[in-house]
């Protein structure tokens, strides 16, 4: 339910009393505030304190002219609108109010319908540029917090590095420094590291946003990739006490895109199987082809997401704010890195978990299809028996 | 007895630092991850002296502790405790909320800038305990 608006307000200024009357009981009955004034000098100060949405301005008037009315008005406030009413032959006025900022003009005589006509179109127009200024605030108020966020983020880690130096050679002279020196310089280092995977990752979403990632769309095998990568990890998941599985076919799982693009995607959805799971537990990536599509499953058995942050969790800088998973470093930025490339190459991500069993991540891309040969027969095998491409 | 100080700070590493260097200086250091904690630890130490950091992750942001440290009646007690606004980007309330009357009601004692400047801090810190306490540290 939204809030009842005050009826907007609209001011005429006219030093014909018989017009003041019959516009007020014209756009009374439109259901606005009419407020009238006989000169311009009293119009302009009713305009100053009513701050009315439209003025309509006679432009002949003793006094202060119509014309010093209209430029005035807009002093005041910019987003008025102004409709002058002119007499008999006088367009080439009224031509050169609209010059001066008025947003149309009545002839004299008009008829209720024109002005009810005239001053509708007139505060529509105001509405919507009133809409379009707020939609502009709104729009850098974002841009700034994000600028500021991200400055934040950059110069936290640096921050930490810096106060650490900063205090080991205030400290120099004590014996302190000895025992701190070793333990602060791997934090350091921790730090730089931090700093470093972020603003690869700030440059790698950077390169998919600007699209230099995704443009190309060559024939990439998944069943060939994942595989690779999943090698590269061997060690790492060791480590964590993590083992890795494989359910992919031999071939078979070919998408239209970008390898690196690809490599990208999987390796961060890999990464964070491994890092979000819990020791003896494991990480399975399988896949198949499904309707026209290529669906890929990363699964852990990790400690799941909470249902409250599934929303956000592709969203960027997002993290997960639990005690365990504040613990593990990361960017904020990686899962969002995947749905820009899962998008731009027309596909769809998305997650299942399940509070202490863990969370599968699907990735659904466009399976490739050959292009018709020229002049030969159009490939007819749908894309379910179309499975071998390697 | 030294006088006792309490960072509130996301950032362990920094809590590290500032920590080091103020300990190496005969303070008593008190060290909160977050500003919920930050305020239980207000309550149960009484510090001499607050460094709040602005941009935490956590639910009370550092404008939430300074709002609750001055104008909260359970926590009238502490009223009086000097706080010490910490960021890495200079950013007052003023600038953050623009026009904004409750700008009053956030304003900290002080606002320093990370890294801290080592001298400075030192200095404004003997300065307000000195002050607070009656008793240099």
């Amino acid at each position: 339910m939204s809030e009842p608006v005050a009826p907007e307000t609209v001011v005429v200024i006219d030093d014909d009393y018989a017009m003041r009357l019959s516009c007020t009981k014209i756009l009374t009955k439109m259901g606005l505030h009419s407020q009238t004034f006989e000169d311009g000098a009293r119009g302009l100060e009713g305009v100053a304190t009513a701050k009315p949405g439209l003025v309509v301005v006679d432009l002949k008037m003793p006094g202060i002219s119509g014309m010093e009315v209209v430029s005035r008005v807009h002093e005041i406030d910019p987003q008025i609108v102004i409709v002058v009413i002119t007499g008999y032959a006088t367009i080439d006025t009224a031509v050169q109010a609209m010059k001066c900022g008025a947003y149309d003009f009545l002839p004299k005589p008009f008829s209720p319908d024109e002005l009810r006509l005239i001053v509708n179109r007139g505060l529509e127009r105001r509405r919507l540029a009133l809409e379009s200024q707020q939609h502009e605030i709104e729009q850098t108020m974002l841009k700034r917090r994000f600028v500021t966020f991200v400055s934040h983020q950059l110069r936290t880690p640096l921050v930490a590095v810096h106060q650490y130096l900063d205090v080991l050679k205030s400290l120099d002279q004590s014996s302190e420094v000895q025992a701190k020196r070793q333990e602060w310089t791997d934090r350091c280092l921790k730090r730089v590291e931090e700093l470093q995977d972020l603003i690869a990752d700030w440059l790698t979403l950077a390169r998919v946003e600007g699209g230099t990632l995704t443009k190309e769309r060559i024939k990439v095998d998944l069943s060939r990739i994942i595989p690779d990568i999943l090698k590269t990890y061997e060690q790492t998941a060791a480590a964590e006490g993590v083992s890795l599985q494989s359910h992919l076919p031999e071939s078979g799982l070919c998408v239209a895109g970008d390898r690196n693009c690809l490599s990208v995607l999987f390796d961060n959805l890999i990464t964070n199987g491994i890092k979000y799971n819990q020791p003896g537990g494991t990480l399975t990536v399988s896949g198949s082809p499904s309707d026209g599509e290529i669906v890929i499953a990363v699964a852990d058995t990790g400690v799941g997401i909470p249902e409250k942050y599934r929303p956000y969790l592709f969203d960027e800088f997002f993290r997960v704010k639990d005690e365990g998973a504040k613990k593990t470093p990361g960017t904020g930025l990686g899962l969002h890195i995947c749905k820009r490339i899962v998008s731009e190459m027309g596909g769809t991500i998305s997650v299942d978990s399940l509070a202490g069993a863990g969370s599968t991540f699907w990735v659904r891309l466009p399976a490739w299809h050959e292009p018709e040969s020229p002049g030969g027969s159009p490939t007819d095998a749908g894309p379910k028996t179309n499975t071998d491409c390697g | 007895m030294s006088a006792k100080v309490l960072l509130i700070d996301d950032d362990s590493d920094f809590r590290a630092a500032v920590k080091s260097l103020l300990e190496s200086h005969g303070y008593n250091v008190l060290e909160a991850a977050s500003g919920h904690e930050g305020l239980q630890m207000v309550a149960a130490h009484k510090p001499d002296a607050i460094f709040l950091d602005i941009m935490m992750e956590t639910t009370v942001e550092g404008y939430g502790v300074t709002y609750a440290l001055k104008f909260r009646d359970d926590f009238a007690a502490f009223r009086d405790i000097p706080i010490f606004m910490v960021s890495s980007i200079q950013e007052s309330p003023d600038a953050r909320f623009p026009m904004s009357a409750e700008v009053e009601m956030i304003r900290p004692d002080r606002y320093l800038t990370k890294p801290l400047d080592i001298p400075e801090v030192l200095r404004l810190l003997d300065e307000a305990v000195g002050a607070s306490k009656g008793v240099p540290a």
